[in-house]
């Protein structure tokens, strides 16, 4: 024990004088020995990409706010986005300018930070037919823009990719990726690699087939598309696909883990974060829950839905995937981030990937290779004894199958997943992770159902309630070499907004009752705190305004899946209500109220 | 302006076509159209506009089914058929597409123009299922969901003296 210790101290010290050297900041090792695979090569002032880095850390060097002085946190300045529903995602900041985009219609704002009273340097109102909003299955969110060759990328809730002009807010140009016909959606926030931008699907609940797809930068050309589901040669599956795992293995496993053709209707879409190894050149990402949720129309492991693959940024030939959930019957999507960190295990540095899934297993995985190197519990879970290290696959507990009757009762987690879109967070100082996660369970009743295009193709009812401990959410630190917890803040409410992490030692995330917490990223204690005006789904940013203070943005505005019957709601020309969720968000309209606001601290 | 009108024409004719089938109760067809058929029927009518005036035929837009239980009981085996269950909710507690409980009908509640809602469809999405189901089914579907609506639109919500039990915090 004390020797790994000192090994892993050795290893840190050596890690930390190679990477300081030529990038300092956020690629060094922390005092754990634990490093952000690509951390970011532009300015630690800016907040460059929907994760902040490549690696999707949500780490930022600043370190002017710490935990001695977050206590004399304000609020600087507001923005109304003139938008109402579910605010996920996270403002960008680039060279003193920062850009929003708000959930549909999907506008887009440039705000000058020079300028005293943040005027906007334009606003962009994109084409969107207003017929995606009902396509969509978990309100009508958008999670961020990427920035690249001074343009701005984001999709459309109606399926088309925009690239917008940073300077002047023209579009340069718009692509059709999606077809809301057949129920596609796209919420997610792409990424940008050398010259493509990366678009994944959504419509996991509609009888979408899934798929991730590269789109040129300069003409908005489609370069590549490689499904999640079908034929080899649609998944772009060739000689290099190594799959780590035995059963992962074989022909055209797309085609033949699924009943006849059900693989053109079977979900796994593409709806989470995207990342990238530049060392590896593989962009990684997870993928949807198969459908329908009624398992009896779909028998076999339902490849590649509920998994996590890697495909080459260049051709998106697939190198390797991992089916977290084989056979999914719980909604357990395996759409959550992929944070790429290399980690000290058992005395060799691990180039690990780490995965909160909606299963309630957090996996540190080889991002080389696929293979398991841990999975424990990070939430209250019943449905699973564990994973069996030599195939990655769960242990099922057969009465918690929702096929082992026709209504199922008390399945921890819920179908949102011990977490869902909100993105965890990592700091190379603590070497722990900031996870926002949920605490529900769920009772399951299968009932038939039939595809019909453009409609739900789901199949089944899924009531949740909160988990043990009566909490419905709770903001952890995890230890992914260990797989272990190291502290936790319940909440009442699922944490439905995501993590950040900075340098400065305070973690900061939001809460869907409204509250906005710094917190001591050693030991959990709250720092501050604030209330802001509607319920936050969002994720925080930080960066340094051309004052030179370091500030603290956040989107607040209830919604995203977690606002289902909020948004049913909605209508333009009707007076809003925030509504209870059944048993699974009681007494939440007491406190808070619909909203898009972002909010910016700074001490 | 032109194709409104034409639609608007085009609308009455099915409908008049129609009403000789809904002599005959009965849903023409309950079962769901398989993968092959499907892409025919469902149109999501971007071009429907709100503000779109439809014929309001007293005589045309009677529901034959007003208060009729089995007409109800069948609408909600329909109900399930034709997924409006996964958009509107389970009872109708609404979902992705607005609740039938509680008694605020977005594009009005009575027998009428929630026949129309279903005919036409919706800006935000819901299908145009005139195009698919028969005039019957389509009343049956009125029958069930108007059977829903649990009270009317509150107009105040006082949460003061309530106690819920809160953790967390």
């Amino acid at each position: 024990m004390r020797r790994a210790i000192a090994g892993l101290l050795l290893l840190a010290a050596c890690t930390a004088k190679d990477q300081s050297a030529d990038r300092g900041g956020a690629g060094a090792a922390g005092p754990t020995g634990a490093r952000i695979a690509a951390p970011r090569t532009g300015p630690a002032n800016e907040w460059p990409m929907p994760g902040a880095d490549y690696a999707n850390s949500r780490y930022s060097e600043l370190a002017q706010i710490t935990p001695a002085n977050a206590a004399n946190l304000r609020a600087s300045w507001t923005f109304s986005t003139g938008v109402l529903r579910g605010h996920e995602g996270q403002p960008l900041v680039v060279g003193n300018t920062m850009y929003l985009v708000t959930p549909y219609p999907n506008v887009s704002y440039a705000i000058d930070l020079t300028t005293p009273g943040y005027p906007l340097k334009w606003k962009f109102r994109p084409e969107n037919a207003q017929a995606a909003v009902g396509i969509a299955c978990c309100d009508v969110v958008n999670r961020g823009a990427a920035f690249a060759d001074g343009k701005i990328f984001y999709n459309l809730l109606d399926g088309h990719t925009v690239a917008v002009d940073a300077a002047t807010g023209r579009q340069l140009w718009r692509t059709r990726m999606g077809d809301i016909k057949r129920g596609e959606t796209i919420t997610m926030a792409p990424i940008v690699v050398k010259n493509k931008v990366l678009v994944g699907s959504s419509g996991g609940e509609m009888g979408v087939r899934g798929w991730l797809a590269a789109i040129d930068v300069a003409s908005g050309k489609e370069l590549w598309r490689g499904y999640n589901l079908g034929p080899d040669k649609d998944i772009l599956i060739g000689p290099r696909f190594k799959p780590f795992y035995a059963h992962d293995r074989g022909t055209d496993l797309g085609v033949t883990s699924w009943p006849g053709e059900s693989w053109k209707i079977g979900g796994g879409a593409a709806w989470g974060w995207l990342s990238y190894d530049p060392e590896l050149n593989l962009v990684y990402y997870g993928t949807s829950n198969p459908g329908p949720w009624n398992v009896a129309k779909r028998p076999g492991d339902n490849k590649w839905t509920a998994s996590i693959l890697a495909r080459d940024a260049d051709t998106g030939e697939l190198v390797w995937a991992f089916q977290v959930t084989p056979h999914d019957m719980w909604d357990y999507d395996a759409v959550n981030e992929n944070i790429l960190v290399d980690l000290p295990i058992n005395g060799t540095t691990r180039k690990a990937l780490v995965h909160f899934d909606r299963n309630g297993f957090g996996y540190t995985i080889d991002r080389a290779t696929g293979e398991v190197i841990l999975a424990k519990p990070y939430v209250s879970m019943n449905w699973s004894t564990g994973v069996d290290m030599a195939t990655g696959r769960p242990v099922l507990v057969k009465e918690k199958m929702t096929n082992a009757a026709p209504k199922v009762k008390d399945i921890c987690p819920s179908l949102e997943g011990g977490k869902n879109q909100q993105p965890a967070a990592f700091s190379p100082q603590t070497g722990l992770f900031y996870v926002p996660t949920n605490n529900l369970c769920m009772d399951w009743e299968t009932r038939e159902v039939a595809y019909i295009a453009g409609t739900p193709y789901i199949g089944a009812m899924a009531p949740e309630t909160a988990g043990p401990g009566g909490h419905r959410g709770e903001f952890i630190a995890w230890d992914a070499t260990t797989g272990t917890k190291k502290w936790g803040i319940k909440e009442p409410y699922p944490v439905w907004g995501g993590a950040l992490a900075t340098a400065g030692g305070v973690v900061f995330y939001g809460t869907l009752d409204g509250w906005f917490k710094a917190v001591d990223a050693s030991n959990g204690k709250v720092l501050w705190q604030f209330k802001v005006g509607s319920g936050v789904v969002g994720n925080p940013v930080t960066y340094v305004g051309p004052d030179g203070k370091q500030y603290v943005a956040v989107y607040s505005g209830i919604g995203g899946d977690m606002g289902l019957l909020i948004a049913g709601d909605v209508a333009a020309n009707l007076p809003y209500d925030v509504r209870e969720r059944g048993s699974t968000l009681p007494d939440l309209a007491r406190w808070t109220s619909w909203g898009g606001m972002l909010f910016v601290f700074s001490l | 302006m032109g194709a409104f009108a034409l639609g608007v024409v085009t609308t009455v004719a099915i409908l008049s076509t129609r009403d000789a089938e809904s002599l005959t109760p009965g849903p023409r067809n309950t079962t769901p159209p398989q993968l092959a058929d499907t892409a025919r029927f469902v149109a999501h009518n971007e071009h429907i506009q709100a503000g779109l005036v439809f014929p309001r035929d007293s005589v045309l837009l009677r529901n034959p089914y007003e208060g009729n239980a089995d007409a109800a009981a069948t609408g909600a085996k329909l109900y399930v058929a034709y997924n409006c269950v996964d958009c509107h909710g389970a009872d109708g507690s609404g979902a992705m597409a607005p609740a039938f409980i509680d008694g605020r009908w977005h594009f009005g509640g009575s027998p009428a123009a929630v026949y129309q809602s279903i005919y036409e469809g919706r800006p935000d999405g819901m299908p145009a299922w005139g195009g698919l189901l028969d005039r019957a089914s389509i009343w049956r579907l009125v029958t069930y969901v108007r059977s829903l609506q649990q009270g009317k639109d509150v107009a105040t919500e006082n949460f003061t003296g309530k106690t819920v039990e809160r953790t967390g915090h």
